[in-house]
């Protein structure tokens, strides 16, 4: 055993400091670890009560009931282990209570870990005590959780003491940094994990999505060796052997300042520089500064980040500081005058000069210093969650327990307090909802309960009681024991032979691992990058949208060769369909891509291309987005191939770009750092042309030159002269080739003056659908052509609009449009086209009826040099249109039937007076389209709803990723989403916490989900709706703004007892409204303040279930 | 430990006649699915002196591991009689099972094993030439001996980079540090040249 020589020094007799209990946990170690296990660190802790407390709301109530406390864990030391990189989880109560020591049914080492490839710097537990995050010098970061679904484990081979009493495994393993991890930390409610490493980097991780990186901090010129969260989340600082501590911020990974002047001096290196923030947020306490050639620890205030004072006294570099989790105030004595004192805070500071000094921030002299506590430098230090016990570990090898009484330290505040002073201080404490309240709360409904008690075991809190568990899940399986297993194990388990004859056996499986999710704790948020941004990107559903492009035709033709007369649409794919549908493939290879191609890949840059597309069609299997194209086509295409020398050049840009961007098609198998740059490049992408979504329409010929790639869109874009509104015209092209669809395969093929008999000339509409072929031909030379599965139109030369079946049979007799045609597009049934005098026309060919009717786009581009560059038509026939300045209208038919005479449709004759405006336009999918006989003459343009707007700055203050799961981002798809494509980045960049007030936050975010909600319901994009809804809801639950969310609950109920005089509609956009109750209930049910609201919507849809 | 850890191997049908099948029950707890087979080996030691002797007695592929704790039987032949030295045929030797994935051995448990003559006249007076129909086979059941190795779980070869004290050119990804194990149980252990991460349990 070794002996601990403590003295104490009591520098404030009447405080009269002791340490009651040291031990020197090594000695456990001798005795239980016959590997010998070199060094063992114990870092943060929770002492059996304590942890049970404050971590019982967290996580499952029954899962630390153990009087087992947690342990820190113990790591192995660089330079006394070889690699072996090993993390031990120990039991703190034999620590704690002599008796437990003494018991030997008390486990003392509760699991090893030891996955790491080299020796471990650090670990750390997060806030929740869920995970525990390890990093070493193999470059790795590990996070680890316990696994509750098995008892403890015996380890082949060793003796029973060294079994794991606890299974921690390993759920992610962080890889990005290139040399050794020093330091890791959770941020403040576990939405962060940041890690810093000796390749002079900080990273840090979305803890709620491993392995997303958020930020790589770079600015360190040395090995960054510590690292602290502020404790409202606002900054991270760092300290690194460049002789600089850097802080930045969150908000945007900035760097906030650089300290350098109080280790201007400091020579020498130590081996960690673990630095800390007080838990009221006010100082931040460096590790290794000198003054006057004295080694301190730099006290560095919030305010203005001035360093006036320091710790003095060690005789050796600081190598750990750690704040007492806890704010203190003076312990009231009886009978002495009740002075409201300041709270203060409580620090430990060790050196290499192996002392400890313990200080409160309102003495002037440390409260007590601990000299040779150990033969080598301390290495880390941590407090119990009661901040009166501290574990102090050295290199060499020890583990050193303190424990303080109240007298000593003074009376710790409780966490509310903690929290308010936070709030006072920084307008929000991070504890959104003060839970110590609510916790209090009873429960009145049963269901309530059993949503509260779902929620919890969602958290996947830890496991039952070890003991028990042990023999039951050991013992049986499904039922079947396990000895009966064992028995038959040799006749049922199934033995095949491989294909060359090997004899493989599929084992039998007697326990599940629990995958645990990973998500949500309690506060854990999800920060919208990436995750939005690709859901975008992959959205399938998302209907079509048509980028305006006349600039680029003038300029293709204009780099051609004069000896051509047209520049052709079938020669387009040459360059265009390469960029054009790489950047589509990427994003959905399942999805409708535009004039995809196959081409006899002779030419260079095709084949550069072929490739790449054969990796990707490997990748994602069964997406077969290739056409063929026209012979003639390819001939061309290959003419310009050979004959332009930047344009094989451009391809290859293009497709090497697009190539970087596979991976957001799949972000969870890539690293975040790498996804938003990717994010980035398809944003920078977007800017510089018309977006391509999965369901884009490209009309542009793309590959032109670089510039045109990354130039502004407005010069891509038409340009319209605000009186006239004269939008550009295709110009009569000889023959193109458009594709439809690709899963129905679907293309037509147009090719103009085709000289038929008598020296007529006829234009020939061809339409290839899976095969089958239909033909038909016109008089007029065809400008251009849209197709949808139901419908293929053509617009010609003489302004007419030519609509035929799928199967070729013509639906409508030529419609003659009153001025050229600019745009055709089609969506189902729907065709829509969009006149050169921007008059703007919906036909619904299925039901032969107009449902916008030659609508003028003069109120939405009038005044300035705005311009349309994005069209888009919905499934419900609803015209989007995209502006140049960002904002996009959507034409919203029932609104602009105010005060109008309509017909219901055509399955109802006869006209009916509506008396007011429909305010919601309510369930399209059900009820026909309307049929606008008259409009207002004062109600010139009402219809055009703004949708979206990128500069919303709305968007950019909204921050409602408390409420955001990970699922509901994959569910984000569909018309809003394509047309917003933008504010999910904008959110990326607001989404930090404290970016503005907190009230200003409240306000902006329930606005900017409000407009979405509206805009979802605009739209009749009945997905969106519904996921905008329940965002909403899941925010107003999560505020606790109960008035509109009783609002909601209201709408969405409707009546109960049905009245005949009833306006209530059952459903909005096709969506069951109750239905939506429903879901809505476990959402209000989390939230115990609205228990009343819960039970009220539950009882009611009851009555209504019964009637 | 890494992806799969061994959590048990019992020696069914122990002892037993020489000629009759060795079986071992194997539970393993694999942390996440494996994209691969495992590949499990029995390896008899015919004589401690040389390698020469060894014999794999079989080879299975195990898959498809899910996340979880699974077990099978692995049953292998008894060793051909005449390949192992005749001097050596009576007395102890060791049976190993290992355990590779993609090609890199991860885990190796030895046993020792005790060929004897139950009958105690045989015992006496050994005939010159083994009676191996007369033998019994004994394993040491208690006592394993687990060695295990670090290896590269993933494809990735960045990986492999962060793997100290292993050759990369290895072709068979065996570690180097295997080979001291070799003789196991009859050289003893030498901690030296131990893997590090050794149990040792004797």
């Amino acid at each position: 055993m070794r002996a601990v020589a403590l003295e104490l020094w009591l520098r404030d007799q009447a405080r009269a400091a002791s340490v009651t209990r040291a031990y020197c946990v090594a000695v456990l170690l001798e005795l239980m670890n016959k590997s010998k296990v070199d060094v063992i660190f114990l870092f943060s802790l929770f002492q059996a009560s304590q942890f049970f407390q404050l971590i019982f709301t967290l996580t499952e109530p029954s899962s630390q009931l153990e009087d087992k406390a947690f342990s820190g864990p113990a790591i192995d030391d660089t330079k006394l282990g070889q690699d072996s990189g090993k993390v031990v989880i120990w039991n703190m109560s034999p620590v704690l209570q002599e008796d437990d020591e003494k018991d030997e049914n008390v486990p003392k080492m509760l699991c090893q870990m030891d996955n790491h490839l080299a020796c471990v710097n650090c670990v750390r537990w997060s806030n929740s005590g869920m995970y525990l995050a390890s990093g070493g010098d193999d470059k790795l970061i590990m996070v680890w959780k316990r696994a509750t679904y098995i008892g403890p484990s015996t380890v082949l081979g060793s003796s029973g003491e060294l079994a794991n009493v606890e299974q921690w495994r390993c759920v992610s393993i962080l890889r990005s940094h290139s040399g050794d991890v020093m330091d890791v930390a959770w941020s403040p409610h576990d939405a962060w994990l940041a890690s810093c490493s000796v390749d002079n980097t900080v990273v840090i991780w979305n803890a709620v999505k491993f392995p997303e990186i958020l930020a790589t901090l770079r600015g360190h010129s040395g090995l960054v060796k510590g690292l602290t969260w502020d404790p409202v989340g606002k900054y991270i600082a760092s300290q690194a052997d460049d002789r600089s501590l850097k802080v930045w911020r969150t908000l945007d990974w900035q760097l906030e300042t650089s300290i350098t002047k109080p280790f201007d001096e400091c020579g020498g290196t130590t081996h960690v520089l673990r630095l800390s923030w007080s838990p009221d947020g006010h100082y931040l306490v460096s590790a290794h500064a000198m003054n006057n050639s004295g080694p301190t620890a730099q006290i560095i205030e919030r305010e203005g980040w001035k360093t006036n004072m320091d710790f003095v006294g060690h005789r050796k570099a600081v190598t750990v500081v750690k704040f007492n989790p806890k704010i203190f105030k003076k312990k009231q004595k009886n009978g002495s005058s009740a002075k409201p004192s300041c709270p203060y805070c409580c620090c430990a500071v060790g050196s290499k000069d192996r002392s400890l000094s313990v200080w409160l921030t309102c003495l002037k002299r440390p409260l007590v210093v601990i000299h040779e506590l150990f033969d080598k430098s301390i290495m880390d230090i941590s407090w119990t969650l009661n901040g009166l016990g501290i574990l102090v570990c050295s290199m060499d090898g020890s583990v050193a327990f303190l424990d303080f009484s109240q007298d000593e330290l003074g009376d710790p505040l409780s966490e509310e307090e903690k929290s308010r002073i936070h709030q006072s201080t920084y307008g929000k404490s991070l504890a959104i909802m003060a839970e110590a309240q609510l916790s209090t709360a009873v429960i009145e409904n049963p269901e309530m309960l059993q949503y509260q008690r779902r929620q919890q075991l969602g958290q996947g809190g830890t496991a039952a009681r070890e003991t028990g568990a042990t023999a039951a899940v050991a013992g049986v399986v499904n039922g079947e024991s396990l000895e009966d297993i064992r028995k038959n194990l040799l006749k049922k388990q199934v033995e095949t032979r491989t294909a060359d004859g090997r004899r493989r056996i599929t084992p039998l499986c007697i326990a599940q691992l629990d995958t645990g999710d990973f998500s949500t704790a309690f506060f854990n948020s999800i920060p919208l990058s990436g995750s939005l941004a690709g859901t975008m990107l992959t959205s399938h559903s998302g209907p079509q949208l048509l980028p305006l492009d006349s600039s680029t035709p003038v300029s293709f033709s204009a780099s051609k060769p004069p000896t051509e007369p047209v520049a052709t649409a079938g020669a387009r794919p040459a360059g265009d369909a390469v960029s054009k549908d790489s950047v589509n493939a990427t994003s959905t290879p399942a999805a409708l891509s535009p004039s995809v191609l196959t081409t006899p890949s002779k030419i260079e840059p095709m084949k550069a291309f072929d490739s790449r597309f054969t990796e990707r069609s490997k990748a994602t299997p069964g997406a077969p987005s290739l056409t063929s194209m026209t012979p003639t086509a390819v001939e061309r295409l290959k003419e310009q191939g050979l004959a332009k020398e930047p344009r094989p050049r451009d391809v290859l840009e293009s497709s090497s770009d697009s190539d970087e961007k596979v991976p957001v098609a799949k972000p969870s198998s890539l690293s975040k750092r790498k996804l938003e740059l990717e994010v980035e490049t398809v944003e920078k992408k977007k800017k510089g042309r018309p977006r391509k979504d999965a369901r884009l329409m490209p009309m542009s010929l793309s590959v032109q030159s670089p510039a045109s790639l990354t130039a502004e869109k407005d010069t891509v874009c038409l340009s319209i002269p605000a009186p006239t509104l004269k939008l550009p015209m295709p110009g009569p092209q000889r023959a193109f080739t458009l594709q439809v669809s690709s899963d129905p395969s679907m293309y037509i093929e147009v090719e103009n003056d085709v000289t038929a008999v008598g020296g007529l000339k006829l234009s020939r509409l061809k339409c290839n659908r899976e095969g089958k072929e239909w033909e038909t031909v016109l008089t007029s030379r065809i400008l251009t052509a849209a197709g949808s599965c139901d419908v293929v139109c053509v617009a010609c030369e003489k302004r007419t609009l030519s609509v035929f079946s799928a199967c070729g049979r013509r639906l409508l007799p030529p419609i003659l449009l009153p001025s050229p045609i600019s745009t055709l597009h089609c969506t189902g049934s729907y065709v829509m086209a969009l006149t050169a005098a921007a008059t703007l026309s919906v036909w619904d060919v299925h039901r032969q009826v107009v449902v916008v009717k030659e609508e003028s786009l003069h109120s939405i581009l009038a005044g300035s040099d705005m311009t349309v560059s994005q069209i888009l038509l919905t499934q419900h026939g609803i015209p989007v249109m995209n502006l140049s300045d960002g904002k996009a209208y959507c034409f919203n038919p029932s609104l602009s039937t105010c005060w109008a005479l309509e017909w219901t449709g055509s399955d109802s004759p006869g006209p009916c007076l509506l008396e007011e405006a429909e305010l919601k336009p309510t369930s399209a999918a059900h009820a026909p389209p309307r049929r606008q006989l008259a409009r207002s003459p004062f109600t010139s343009d009402p219809a055009w709803n703004l949708v979206s707007d990128k500069q919303d700055s709305l968007a950019q203050c909204a921050d409602f990723r408390s409420s955001l799961h990970p699922q509901d981002a994959m569910l984000c798809s569909g018309p809003l989403a394509t047309v917003q494509g933008r504010a999910s980045t904008s959110g990326r960049q607001a989404a930090r916490l404290f970016s503005v007030p907190h009230v200003v936050q409240q306000e902006t975010t329930l606005a900017y989900l409000e407009s979405q909600v509206a805009a979802a319901l605009t739209l009749q994009s009945s997905h969106e709706y519904r996921h905008w809804l329940l965002l909403y809801a899941r925010y107003l639950v999560n505020e606790g703004f109960e008035y509109r969310l009783r609002e909601i609950c209201k709408d969405l109920l409707g009546p109960v007892h049905c009245s005949t005089g009833s306006q209530w509609e059952s459903t909005v956009v096709g969506l069951r409204k109750r239905e939506l109750l429903k879901e809505l209930l476990p959402v209000i049910g989390q939230n115990l303040r609205f228990q009343r609201l819960f039970t009220e919507c539950q009882e009611q849809l009851d009555i209504l279930r019964d009637k | 430990m890494a992806k799969v850890s061994v959590l048990n191997v019992a020696v069914l049908e122990n002892p037993s006649p020489f000629h009759s099948p060795f079986r071992f029950e194997i539970s393993f707890e694999c942390s996440e699915a494996l994209a691969d087979d495992l590949e499990w080996k029995i390896i008899y030691v015919g004589s401690a002196e040389s390698e020469e002797f060894d014999q794999i007695l079989d080879s299975v592929l195990v898959g498809p591991v899910p996340a979880g704790r699974h077990m099978f039987v692995f049953q292998a032949d008894a060793p051909n009689p005449s390949l192992i030295p005749e001097t050596d045929a009576v007395g102890v030797t060791v049976v190993l099972i290992t355990c590779t994935y993609h090609g890199q051995e991860f885990i190796r448990v030895g046993y020792y094993v005790n060929n004897e003559y139950p009958n105690p006249e045989l015992r006496e007076n050994p005939p010159l030439k083994p009676d191996f129909s007369q033998l019994q086979r004994n394993i040491l059941a208690s006592n394993p001996r687990v060695t295990r190795f670090h290896i590269n779980w993933d494809n990735n070869t960045d990986r492999l980079e962060a793997i100290e004290n292993q050759d990369p050119t290895l072709g068979c990804g065996l570690p180097l540090s295997c080979t001291p194990i070799k003789g196991l149980g009859l050289s003893g252990c030498i901690p030296g040249l131990l893997p590090e991460n050794s149990m040792d349990c004797i």
